[in-house]
């Protein structure tokens, strides 16, 4: 690994210092487990490492209002096992125990997973099914954008080399049903091959705020609108949950690589939406 | 070379070094501290021979900066024996068969170690959930699993 400096910050605005001083030369760090592996394998490279360790207000989880605000420097451990995660987002809490493997679950955070866009991860998917908002602040302020309008592209995201992630923002849910599925091919693999999220209102068999998302089998993680659209207002049926998954398998941009050719990756799309939504009928 | 300060206590007692900013965890177990119990396998985070406790919980010494570690407390395999008697998921291993050429061993017993601390009493499915950061390339998991199990009721009744 090429050197570089290591700089601890103790507040965001240390860190926005070192931020303006070094510019492009820095790479902000949160765990570290996605950052040290491209910086072995010479996929990026750094002058600076800014890491955010040391900044407390980061690794907070509590509500503001009607939002629970998870600190982007949150390790996917302590998003596990946070009470009110467990409580109001299962889905999260679901998706942040399964994640990777347990050393992965105690270094790495979720908004260092985020900010590196990495698509073959858990928690975009699941977190664009819960409307998820991020926010970012700089010197000049601060900005909240949707989920769906941060990740912009394979490995790309919206954050400008001046922004930190402070915070992913979820506003209380309504669903009566908030469901996250990883598909492994086996138990040893880290990394799903494709991921399914679900939030949904029933009224009675009646589907009501519905989002469907998909992510892994994807260059972008993304919410489905044709298939959300298929299933909102109509009655759950096992014809329905057919007819929902040929919509989500038909609607992506299915990846191909040696994990799986397209094919193989829509069929599963397909199998995991079905299976979803029957068990949501059950 | 940017130098960073490490201040840490490694297995208990207390560890001050002058390391370069981009020394990785692994390295600075194995070849500063000479602890060599701690394996480098795959060094891209995939095999877990690596695995160390920081803060009695593990972590892949491969993907973690020695820097990093500054103010932790760090148990490697050398730390789990006290007063020369082995720690009982190490005296299960060996009893149950949990290891053939023995390499990925220490990756797994610190994993098994944080499992523990989680869940006093895993099942089997939490166990192979639990370890599947680590990997066995000679025995396969049948022994390492009833190790676990097995040390799990030890020290449950102790």
């Amino acid at each position: 690994m090429h050197n570089f400096e290591y700089l601890e910050p103790a507040s965001l605005e240390e860190a926005f210092d070192l931020l303006a001083r070094y510019g492009q030369d820095a790479k902000i760090m949160s765990g570290g487990t996605a950052l040290i592996l491209a910086l072995r394998q010479r996929l990026i490279e750094a002058k600076a490492i800014i890491s955010l360790q040391r900044i407390r207000s980061l690794k907070i989880i509590r509500w503001h209002g009607s939002n629970l605000h998870i600190g982007a420097a949150s390790r996917h451990r302590d998003v596990a096992h946070d009470p009110n995660v467990k409580e109001h987002f299962p889905a999260l809490a679901y998706a942040a125990r399964h994640l990777a493997n347990q050393q992965v679950r105690n270094q790495g955070t979720i908004g260092g997973n985020l900010c590196y866009g990495d698509p073959t991860t858990d928690p975009p998917a699941c977190l664009l099914a819960l409307d998820a908002e991020v926010i970012l602040a700089s010197r000049s302020g601060i900005r909240t954008l949707r989920l769906d309008d941060f990740f912009q592209d394979y490995f790309l995201t919206a954050r400008r080399d001046d922004e930190i992630m402070t915070a992913i923002r979820l506003p209380q849910s309504s669903a009566t049903h908030q469901l996250y599925r990883r598909h492994l091919r086996t138990l040893a693999e880290h990394r799903p091959v494709a991921t399914l999220a679900l939030a949904v209102c029933m009224n009675e068999k009646r589907m009501e705020a519905v989002r469907v998302a998909i992510g892994a089998s994807v260059p972008v993680p993304l919410r489905l609108s044709r298939t959300e659209a298929l299933l909102e207002g109509a009655t759950l049926s096992t014809e329905l949950a057919a007819e929902a998954a040929r919509s989500a398998s038909a609607e992506i941009d299915a990846v191909s690589d040696m994990r799986g050719d397209e094919m193989y990756r829509r069929r599963i799309v397909y199998s995991m939406v079905q299976s979803l939504l029957i068990e949501v009928l059950q | 070379m940017s130098m960073s300060n490490v201040k840490c206590s490694v297995n208990g007692l207390p560890v001050q070094r002058e390391v370069n900013a981009a020394r990785l965890l692994s390295d600075f177990i194995r070849e500063d501290l000479t602890l060599t119990g701690t394996k480098r396998g795959c060094e891209t985070g995939v095999c877990g021979a690596c695995s160390v406790l920081v803060d009695g919980e593990v972590v892949k010494s491969c993907l973690l900066l020695a820097c990093q570690i500054d103010g932790s407390d760090v148990t490697t395999i050398e730390g789990l024996e006290i007063g020369g008697e082995l720690h009982p998921l190490q005296a299960a291993f060996m009893e149950f068969g949990g290891l053939q050429c023995g390499f990925c061993t220490p990756g797994f017993i610190m994993a098994a170690c944080s499992l523990l601390n989680d869940n006093e009493s895993p099942s089997e499915h939490d166990i192979r959930h639990g370890l599947s950061g680590n990997i066995c390339r000679c025995t396969g998991y049948m022994g390492i699993v009833k190790a676990i199990q097995m040390a799990s009721e030890k020290i449950r009744a102790t």
